[in-house]
């Protein structure tokens, strides 16, 4: 195991190698030697512990603030424990973290998602099983928060947040400008108010997909299940259905809908997520679908939040989901790397445990950001209204999110495919077709 | 000739740490990566050895054909772009006008800006909604030239172009400018005696002049077209939709995104073939030339 995991790290260096003489330098290679010598140059004063730490927390939610006080503090109260962090923006950790797993060049502690994302992982053997560490968490993580970060009844990782990623956030004004004072509860309406919202000369919804993973996680994630029912994406992954299926491609054909109303800002394609977060709260657009967490920057920090409401995708004709279902997902699983040292281990550990805890998820809590605790941490009149109503909301049951389920290539071919439609490239069947065949592609 | 006969040793003695690290750290990585693409990997698990299908199934993606084109458009783009353009701004500042240091140092400065900067720039100016070039446009009430520059798939790889060719014609403006500088003056003065001037100068005497260096920069400008990454990725991503994606788009896409190795080796493979077949050409073409 050791031997080969040295020759995969030769071999994985030298690909790097090549792609960066082949194209100018590329981040990755670059990362992927800097992670290598900083774990090694560990020995900093005499038993000073020198641990790496890769995170996503680099955009400007609440969450990461507090993500980072967190390690801040720890810091401070273990004088003897230093986290050397690696902040990867968050549409490139993925590939990032795989990159690094493919060369054995993990850090320490990784930040994890769960499901499709953590198999290969699990599968390397990268990542140190904490079963018999759970007992701190048992009694205060959600079982079915931890359930996605379990695999063949080893625990990998804990998650630090609850997050849905298909939250409708709509800007009540010119909702009720074109005579909608509630959220649209059928989808004919919904459409009928995107239609009136265009004749009034406002973009209906501000979307940034410039890294493509907006339409595939936030939209259809909910879409799938509200025509094709709750375990489609499963049952396309066992074999018993298809994504050419009749309610799938219905489900599809939403995106060719909305981008022939010209639902979308025109300049979607070339927008990230948080530039597509600032049209709406610009009001530029009257609609924004992203994830829970920007809850807390569009309406809890915002002294304009209140024009903002809050809403779930509406019911579809002849649907098969529950139309009160948000796509949910335990987030940020905090991982520690197989095959540390014993002090190093032992040094993880106690960070994990102290990161991961109940004042966390409680920190968390009063910043406005969901949490996947079995009780309310922060204690009664500390939840902020925006966020109770947002729990609310969200309290009817979860289902699962696209790629936590479709494993990544086809989960690529996708959002390649659903990006096409948005240029009117393509057809939904086309999508459909071609996702399935690069899914068929990895048996 | 003697002088260098002895040294001979001396000089590979002295060239053999760069050779060694350049052998490390370019040739067997080439070896290594031409190893992976018969392979079916995903790094992380076991290797399975799939032959040529890897190529096969590259030659027969549709999308990889269109970043085949896409950096046609490019090298294309950036010949008739970068050298003529870097030949005339070396032309002009090499007449000794006034301030031509700080117009040299300006026209240099998009060479040394990162390729991050030079694509989050120009992402601003091409911006749909708010961007400098609409407003442009609109100011001149040119509305109807309004574009949706990166987003409109008939235009945006040339507005992809066009960011390539400001940010590397001032590296041509200095090769040529040095060129420039190295015409011995006893030509120019011939020149003028005979009569030569203005653009008949250029055309007969300068431009011949400088022929090998052109060459160069033409050559250059080729291959440094195969190897455009970060400029695409930041601007466009490759997107929308594949439509701006380039080879090396297309294998970083597969073998860092999608994790499939063997396939991202194979696409590199082909990269280097097709840069290695389109520089030869370029080379034996200007040596007829010169016979």
């Amino acid at each position: 195991m050791k031997k080969r995991n040295g020759i995969k790290g030769a071999a994985l260096l030298s690909v790097a190698t090549t792609l960066a003489l082949a194209t100018a330098a590329c981040g990755n290679s670059n990362d992927a030697n800097n992670g290598k010598g900083a774990s090694s140059s560990d020995s900093g004063g005499k038993g000073t512990v020198t641990l790496t730490m890769m995170h996503p927390w680099t955009s400007p939610n609440a969450d990461n603030e507090v993500y980072k006080a967190r390690i801040a503090a720890f810091e401070a109260e273990h004088p003897n424990i230093k986290i050397n962090q690696d902040g990867v923006a968050a549409a490139q950790y993925k590939t990032k973290l795989f990159t690094l797993a493919a060369g054995n060049n993990l850090a320490d502690i990784d930040v994890v998602w769960p499901g499709a994302d953590l198999d290969p992982l699990v599968s390397g053997d990268l990542l140190l099983p904490l079963n018999d560490q759970m007992a701190n968490w048992n009694e205060l993580v959600r079982e079915d928060a931890l359930a996605g970060f379990n695999k063949n009844g080893n625990q990998y990782a804990v998650p630090t947040k609850q997050n849905f990623v298909d939250i409708i956030y709509y800007n009540k004004e010119m909702f009720s400008k074109v005579g909608y004072d509630t959220f649209p509860a059928t989808y004919e309406e919904w459409i009928d108010a995107i239609k009136k919202l265009k004749a009034a000369k406002l973009t209906p919804i501000s979307l940034g997909n410039k890294e493509q993973w907006p339409l595939q996680s936030s939209y259809m994630s909910t879409l799938t299940q509200r025509f094709a029912g709750d375990d489609f994406l499963q049952n396309v992954v066992d074999g018993k259905a298809k994504f050419t299926d009749e309610d799938f491609v219905k489900a599809v054909a939403v995106i060719d809908e909305l981008t022939k109303l010209d639902a979308f800002n025109s300049d979607a394609n070339n927008m990230d997520s948080v530039q597509a977060q600032d049209y709406f709260i610009q009001e530029k657009a009257a609609m924004h679908i992203t994830s829970a967490t920007v809850n807390a920057r569009i309406r809890i920090d915002n002294p304009n939040g209140s024009k903002f409401g809050i809403a779930l995708f509406p019911s579809v004709p002849g649907g098969k989901g529950d139309p009160k279902k948000a796509a949910g997902v335990p987030q940020f699983g905090i991982a520690i790397k197989s095959g540390l040292s014993k002090e190093k281990q032992d040094a993880a550990l106690e960070f994990m445990k102290y990161f991961v805890n109940e004042d966390l998820y409680k920190d968390l809590s009063k910043a406005g950001i969901m949490v996947p605790t079995k009780t309310n941490v922060a204690g009664e009149g500390e939840i902020n209204p925006f966020l109770e109503e947002l729990m609310k909301l969200t309290s009817n049951g979860s289902t699962r999110v696209f790629d936590s389920v479709i494993p990544t290539q086809p989960s690529k071919e996708f959002e390649n495919g659903l990006q096409a439609l948005t240029i009117k490239q393509g057809t939904p069947q086309d999508v459909a077709k071609k996702t399935q065949a690069a899914l068929d592609a990895l048996k | 000739m003697n002088t260098l006969k002895g040294t001979r040793a001396a000089i590979f003695f002295g060239m053999l740490p760069a050779l060694l690290i350049y052998i490390g750290i370019a040739i067997i990585p080439i070896f290594v990566s031409l190893y992976y693409s018969f392979f079916n990997w995903d790094g992380i698990s076991a290797k399975s050895a799939v032959g040529f299908d890897n190529y096969v199934r590259i030659f027969n993606d549709s999308v990889f054909w269109l970043s085949v084109k896409n950096n046609i458009i490019i090298m294309v783009t950036g010949l008739i772009g970068q050298i003529p353009l870097g030949l005339l701004l070396a032309l002009l500042l090499n007449r000794n006008l006034r301030g031509s240091t700080f117009f040299r140092t300006v026209g240099f400065m998009p060479v040394v800006i990162s390729s991050v900067m030079v694509s989050l720039i120009w992402g601003m100016i091409y911006n749909s909604e708010y961007g400098f070039m609409n407003a442009l446009l609109g100011f001149f009430g040119l509305d109807s030239w309004q574009r949706n520059w990166l987003g409109d798939t008939s235009i945006s790889m040339y507005s992809v172009s066009l960011a390539y060719i400001w940010q590397n014609c001032g590296l041509y403006m200095v090769i040529f400018l040095a060129a420039l500088q190295n015409i011995p003056g006893e030509v120019n003065e011939a020149a003028e005696l005979d009569g030569a001037t203005g653009l008949r100068r250029v055309f007969r005497i300068t431009i011949p002049m400088i022929r090998s260096t052109i060459l160069v920069a033409v050559v250059y400008s080729i291959s440094n077209s195969f190897r455009v990454f970060d400029l695409v990725q930041i601007l466009t991503g490759g997107g929308p939709a594949h439509m701006t994606e380039v080879m090396t788009i297309y294998m970083y896409n597969h073998a860092f995104v999608s994790r499939q190795f063997g396939y991202g080796s194979a696409a590199s493979m082909l990269i280097l073939l097709f840069s290695l077949i389109v520089v030869s050409l370029v080379n034996r073409l200007g040596r007829e030339k010169d016979s």
